[in-house]
């Protein structure tokens, strides 16, 4: 196992600029997701780890040797592909054993690598079939057996989980997770759905425009997005975003657009003087929007509002309210039992309330 | 209303059937009149020695027999002049389909200098008149004292089908996922490498219709054939089956014996592998 | 015994040009890889002449001062080209290419460098002697050039005769391809019995020999015992009146040759057309007929409205070729009419100058009458191009 690290990387594809000045430090062991939208570089900047792309300008070391002009077999890495890139006219077990043939390596030592694999992904009784005779999620197995058996310094993933449907995305997930525990490798992991970000990272990376927004673990980036990007990629549903004006009025920050007016304490947004006149964006998760609900303490005062739209999604339930001309999600318990059109009364959880500058999109309160 | 509607299904089926029924027969028309030229050949190659000219539309003559086609055998070159052919005809294909390979890789998978331009000469050369440079080619034969030789017929075949082979080719290539070749770079092939062993096995098909063309293009082909072979021992079949049909003699018999024997193997590789061609020509006219 | 040796004669030119594949690859190889090493130029400039010279010294025997320093020069050239303007790029789509299309350049380049050489010159059955010996030829300048618009190629007919009569030949035979193909593919289109076998049988004048079902063909057009006329002729005996409507047999070869070869050529060409608009009609969605359907559109309105739009981008490309092919095709004609005893009527542009090369030994002229077939092609497959390409931004 080994560590990575990305130094000022930039990618141009003719004039398109790909990635611009990304620095990314991956530890030894570590699981790291990259996240973004499709057409962020995330796949860019992994294909540049394995060799597949040509770097502009940076340096890309692994285990502190720098990688920039080495062949891909070279680097001691092993990738799984989108589309799993299986050779169709091979069968399992030559898929998985094609790259040790190719080092000459000793034939027993070749079959028992192949035989560990196997049994830890339960490909045993799959060996000699051919790929086309498998299903998807057994070939995203295969996939993966074949990356296992190089005993790589560091694994990558490029989207793996996309071409598969939304249940067998689910138990993909769990294998990848325990493939994890049990072979404890450094990972580089990319993909555009944040719920396997969540789930899977030990650390995410979130990019956007070939730039990195943020880097930390799951946690960290759900409670503290430092911009609204990430803010609102990160979550499901997404995060709630009001524009609005900040004034201070004794002593107090006042939040108000056109539909709402409400304060904003001081342990949300410490620097008021400073920021005061400018105009911010307020980000709320659906979660923290309590409806008909006592607020607590570190709840806003009641806001009266318009239930719209209601989804029920068996343990919880999705409410599309309107307060005034703002639009807002609230996610409660299940069985809300009000009709379209009725009204009804929110509030917010302080606690969890983001501000962001709105001309620098950056997150301004603690 | 209900009634309304079963009469105009009814109707509707009857119209069907007739409609059906037209079309069947139009096609038999089209069809007999496809078949029927062949069929003359086959009962003129049945005819016996002394009704060889004649107006008999029967399809088998009164009084079959073989004799031409034992005649043909015997007393001609004619199982020579299809080892002429055949020997040509296989190494033609078998240079054509290697350089078309490689080429047709360079075009799917790489950028570089010169590559419009290079697609655009290939398919430019598909316009020049077939018969245009055959006088050249028969004059550089004749300097580099090949004519009347196998080797001399090669060369002036080999390059005749490129690009239509390379263009076959590309469009096959194009349809293989980069992934698979990154998948091989990555366990530790070279590009190259990644080409012979992981891009050429799964060609297969695409190879076969390149080989299939190829070999049929030289196997028919005449006019080259007529211009650099002059002894009969090294005719190929086209050559020879002209021989067959002199100036003032006429061999009907025999000439339609050789036609059938050669006629009859191409169909049926022609038809065993039809899905395969026409997909290959969809293949290259939908991607273009 | 002959078996083998021509097996072995065979086989040693495959050996041969798998060496001069290897030994084309081996020489880029070096030059792509070794174009940064200091002693790359004189490594190229002493070791490659040497070797070409030996390797050609064995091939044409002898070799002359003059023969060793146009190959110096060119591997200097070539040395320079590598190192400052290449610089080991793209080394492998070269090498990959380079077999093909040394073969092309051979065989299709030098050719056409050789023809238009050719038509500058005057290379007849009185010169060719002198050709062979020396390798030298009179130049004649635009002359040959000249005497294709003013003399005939063989005897009678002129440029613009052939001309417009290869205009006549292609339009209507495409015409005629393309008419039955898309007839017969609408009704193959159907769901009926027996579609498969059809299609073989309708399939098959394009599968057979061009040789064979030409001059059977042929065989059915002759006068007495060709089928045509049988035919015509049974017909008269049932239905004597007729014969005063002027019906009769017709020597077809002798006097419609070009009628007579046309029938054969639509014949031998409409299963091709046939076959790709199959391909075509297949491809359109029925979900297309099915709303057409529903809002009431008649057979003839689906078909204009629907079909033909759709099938137009296959077909372009087929019909393309196909003017091409026929604007090209020697086949037909000339083994309709080109042998001993046959006839000059029929001719087109491009039999006609096979023919002066082949049959009358007018080299030069016929390489000549060949640039000017081509440059006529030429300009207007660009004239072509441009206005499809204009139409299709327009749309």
């Amino acid at each position: 196992m080994a560590t990575v690290q990305f130094k000022k990387i930039v990618k141009r594809f003719g004039d398109n600029l790909v990635l611009n000045g990304v620095d990314v430090d991956i530890k030894d062991h570590e699981f790291v997701v990259i996240v973004g939208p499709s057409g962020c570089g995330k796949t860019t900047l992994l294909r540049m780890l394995a060799g597949l792309e040509e770097i502009s300008d940076g340096e890309i070391f692994i285990d502190g040797l720098l990688v920039n002009e080495l062949h891909p077999s070279k680097r001691e890495i092993a990738m799984v592909f989108q589309d799993y890139a299986l050779y169709p006219h091979m069968t399992v077990e030559e898929n998985m054993n094609f790259a040790l043939r190719l080092r000459k390596m000793d034939k027993a030592e070749i079959s028992s690598r192949v035989t560990d694999a196997a049994n830890i992904l339960q490909l045993n009784k799959f060996l000699q079939r051919m790929p086309k005779q498998l299903s998807g999620g057994q070939r995203q197995r295969v996939a993966i057996g074949r990356a296992i058996v190089r005993k790589p310094k560091v694994f990558l993933f490029d989207e793996p989980l996309s071409n598969l449907d939304a249940k067998l995305r689910e138990e993909m997930r769990v294998e990848i997770a325990k493939l994890y525990q049990r072979l404890n490798a450094t990972i580089l992991y990319v993909t555009h759905d944040q719920v396997e970000a969540m789930t899977l990272a030990g650390r995410i990376v979130i990019m956007n425009h070939g730039i990195v927004q943020q880097v930390g673990s799951p946690i960290e980036v759900y409670r503290k997005p430092c911009n609204l990007f990430v803010a609102g990629f990160i979550g499901s549903p997404t995060m709630n975003f009001l524009s609005g004006k900040l004034s201070v009025a004794d002593g107090v920050a006042v939040f108000s657009n056109e539909s709402i007016t409400m304060p904003i304490p001081a342990f949300v947004l410490p620097q008021k003087e400073a920021v005061a006149g400018r105009e911010v964006v307020l980000g709320i998760r659906p979660d923290d929007v309590l409806v008909e609900r006592p607020g607590g303490e570190k709840c806003s005062c009641k806001i009266d509002g318009v239930l719209e739209v209601c989804e029920l999604l068996g343990h919880r339930e999705n409410l599309y309210l309107k307060v005034g001309a703002q639009r807002l999600l609230a996610t409660v318990e299940a069985f809300f039992n009000r009709s379209p059109g009725s009204a009804v009364s929110l509030c917010f959880n302080y606690q969890n309330m983001h501000v962001f500058d709105k001309a620098t999109e950056q997150r301004i309160s603690e | 209303m209900r009634d309304n509607m079963k009469k105009e299904l009814s109707a509707a089926a009857k119209r069907k059937r007739l409609n059906h029924l037209l079309i069947h027969a139009g096609i038999i028309l089209f069809a007999a009149a496809c078949v029927y030229p062949l069929l003359r050949i086959f009962s003129v190659s049945l005819r016996p020695g002394d009704k060889l000219v004649s107006m008999d539309l029967s399809i088998i003559p009164a009084g079959a027999t073989f004799i031409s086609y034992t005649k043909l055998l015997g007393d001609t070159m004619f199982l020579r002049w299809l080892w002429n052919s055949l020997l040509i005809t296989l190494a033609t294909s078998f240079i054509g389909v290697s350089l078309a390979s490689t080429a047709a890789y360079a075009f799917s998978r790489f950028r570089f200098p010169g590559k419009k331009a290079g697609m655009i000469l290939l398919l430019s050369s598909q316009m020049i008149p077939a018969g245009m440079l055959i006088l050249p080619l028969f004059l550089m034969i004749m300097k580099l004292k090949l004519m009347n030789t196998y080797l001399g017929m090669i060369i002036a075949y080999s390059v005749s089908s490129l690009p239509f082979s390379i263009w076959i080719l590309k469009g096959y290539y194009d349809t293989i996922p980069r992934s698979l070749e990154e998948a091989a770079l990555v366990d530790g092939t070279s590009q190259v490498g990644a080409f012979w062993r992981i891009i050429l096995p799964l060609s297969t098909p695409a190879l076969s219709i390149a080989f299939l063309f190829n070999f049929t293009t030289a196997w028919n082909e005449y006019l080259v054939a007529r211009v650099v072979l002059f002894s009969s021992k090294q005719y190929t079949w086209t050559l020879g089956l002209f021989e067959l049909q002199g100036q003032y003699i006429t061999q009907w018999g025999m000439f339609a014996a050789g036609s059938m024997l050669v006629t009859v193997p191409v169909l049926c590789v022609f038809l065993y592998s039809s899905k395969w061609l026409i997909s290959g020509l969809t293949l290259g006219s939908v991607k273009g | 015994m002959n078996i083998l040796t021509s097996i072995a004669e065979v086989s040693w030119f495959i050996l041969l040009v798998a060496a001069g594949v290897a030994v084309l690859i081996g020489y880029l190889y070096s030059h792509f890889k070794f174009y940064a090493r200091s002693w790359f130029f004189p490594a190229v400039l002493a070791v490659f002449p040497a070797l070409a010279l030996a390797a050609s010294g064995a091939l044409l025997g002898g070799y002359t001062f003059k023969l060793w320093l146009s190959f110096l020069a060119a591997e200097a050239a070539i040395a320079v080209f590598f190192r400052y303007a290449v610089k080991g790029r793209h080394t492998v789509p070269y090498l990959l290419l380079a077999p093909a299309f040394v073969g092309l350049a051979l065989l299709l380049v030098y050719p056409f460098v050789f023809e238009v050489y050719l038509s500058f010159h005057d290379l007849k059955l009185t010169t060719i002697m002198m050709w062979k010996n020396t390798g030298t030829l009179p130049f004649v300048g635009i002359d040959q050039y000249i005497k294709v618009f003013t003399t005939s190629p063989l005897s009678e007919t002129t440029f613009w005769q052939l001309l417009l009569r290869t205009l006549v030949w292609t339009f209507s035979n495409v015409f005629f391809h393309v008419l039955g193909g898309f007839i017969l593919a609408l009704m193959l289109n159907n769901s009926i019995r027996f579609k498969g076998f059809y299609r073989t049988l309708l399939v098959i004048p394009w599968a057979m020999p061009q040789v064979v079902a030409v001059l059977a063909m042929r065989g059915e057009f002759h006068a007495t015992n060709g089928f045509v006329n049988i035919v015509i002729t049974k017909l008269l005996n049932i239905f004597p009146f007729l014969a005063h409507l002027g019906v009769a047999p017709v020597q077809w070869l002798t006097d419609y040759p070009l009628l007579t070869c046309t029938l054969i050529n639509i014949w031998l060409g409409i299963p091709f057309m046939m076959v790709v608009i199959l391909g075509g009609l297949q491809s359109i969605s029925s979900s297309y007929y099915d709303a057409a359907d529903i809002d009431g559109a008649s057979y003839f309105q689906k078909l204009r409205f629907i079909t033909l739009p759709l099938v137009r981008p296959v077909m372009m490309p087929a019909v393309t070729l196909g003017t091409v092919w026929t604007f090209n095709n020697i086949n037909v004609i000339y083994l309709v009419t080109g042998q001993a005893g046959g006839t000059e009527q029929a001719d087109i542009l491009v039999s006609a100058l096979y023919k002066a090369a082949f049959t009358y030994n007018r080299y030069s002229y016929s390489a000549a009458f060949a640039i000017v077939v081509f440059a006529m092609l030429f300009f207007f497959s660009v004239f072509y191009l441009k206005s499809f390409d204009a139409a299709k931004d327009e749309r």
